[in-house]
């Protein structure tokens, strides 16, 4: 290898011995050359610094919104809340829904729904429990979306613990192969069974 | 170790239970012991403390407190939806028989097995399934990017 690359280099040497004679005039024509074709260039250019190319993802793609005006807004905002209060005076909101946050999880819930808990609660079996964090309420024309949590003024969802029970044998199986390890461990985890009675929005927004 | 092939049902439970107002669902207890055995001293302790407490807890279900020349003692509990279950209390104390006596009676009676969901609903969607034009101004050219 290392003589193969010796012989190579000097190739290449040779190769240098035998252009040489012949470079000066080339690098003559071309310095002339091409400071020429950039100064063209550059008279020709009127394009700022910082542009862009039009391209589809030089703009975002949802259209340009007029310039926010503060008054308008609020007579919207307004007029939606307006609407929406005459929905809730008049009854008129249909089957409500929630989103409530319970047992660490979001479950979205309406009334005559099961839910079920991956542990006991402390309400016995028949009680009434109060689900209090409620983030989100909403109707068949219209959401309550709560900023992270509605107001307890605001919403009321109950619900009544039907069961308390336990979860069916949970095997849980670790075994390694060609080592002679395993464990087997069954899991029975305590479970109780939530049934939503009634979810109720007070008849008017603030 | 799959949880595939196992039996599974869907959360459920009895007659609407909870909807109007709450029904325990155990119909029947039985108590089965020996009044001489050794194995069946907790029950009798347990009869000697705890039943009349439990029985007075729970007016919806009936307690049977049965002697019988028998050597493993047991509880067998019957619930509204016709389920029997059966449980052993060899050698158990009175304490743990109230827990199991509790424990049954606030169950349902429906079999434990594998839930696949650990929610129900018989009213799925209210403001309708969402599709790609929901909450989108009506027009009726065809669809495509936006314009600016």
């Amino acid at each position: 290898m290392a003589t193969g690359l010796n012989r190579g280099h000097g190739m290449l040497r040779v190769c240098r011995r035998l252009c040489s004679p012949l470079q000066p005039a080339v690098t003559k024509q071309t310095r002339c050359a091409v400071p020429h074709i950039t100064r063209c260039q550059r008279e020709k250019s009127t394009v700022p610094k910082g542009y862009v190319p039009e391209t589809s993802l030089s703009r975002p793609p949802w259209p340009e919104l007029p310039p926010y005006d503060k008054e308008t807004e609020e007579q919207k905002h307004q007029a939606v809340v307006e609407k929406v209060n005459g929905l809730l005076e008049r009854r008129e909101h249909g089957r409500l829904f929630a989103v409530v946050h319970f047992a660490s999880r979001q479950w979205k819930v309406t009334s005559e729904d099961l839910i079920q808990i991956e542990n006991h609660i402390e309400a016995e079996c028949g009680d009434r429990i109060q689900l209090e964090k409620v983030l989100l309420v909403g109707g068949e024309n219209f959401t309550l979306i709560g900023k992270p949590l509605l107001r307890h003024d605001l919403v009321r969802v109950e619900a009544t613990v039907v069961e308390k029970t336990e979860s069916w044998p949970m095997a849980h199986m670790v075994f390694w192969k060609r080592h002679r390890f395993q464990k087997k461990r069954t899991i029975v985890q305590p479970q109780t069974l939530l049934r939503i009675n009634s979810i109720e929005v007070s008849p008017t927004l603030v | 170790m799959t949880a595939r092939g196992t039996p599974s049902r869907f959360l459920q439970s009895v007659l609407q239970n909870g909807v109007g107002r709450y029904v325990c669902q155990l119909k029947r207890v039985s108590l089965i012991f020996s009044k001489n055995g050794q194995s069946s001293l907790g029950v009798r302790e347990f009869i000697e403390d705890g039943v009349v407490d439990f029985a007075k807890k729970n007016p919806g279900t009936v307690v049977y407190v049965s002697p019988e020349s028998c050597r493993i003692p047991k509880i067998v509990a019957e619930y509204l939806n016709g389920n029997v279950k059966t449980e052993l209390i060899t050698n158990k104390t009175s304490q743990q028989i109230a827990e199991l006596v509790t424990k049954m009676a606030n169950q349902s009676g429906l079999d434990i097995i594998r839930i696949r969901k650990p929610f129900h609903t018989d009213n799925p969607s209210i403001q309708g399934q969402w599709h790609p034009f929901t909450n989108r101004p009506p027009s009726t050219k065809p669809v495509g990017p936006q314009a600016k």
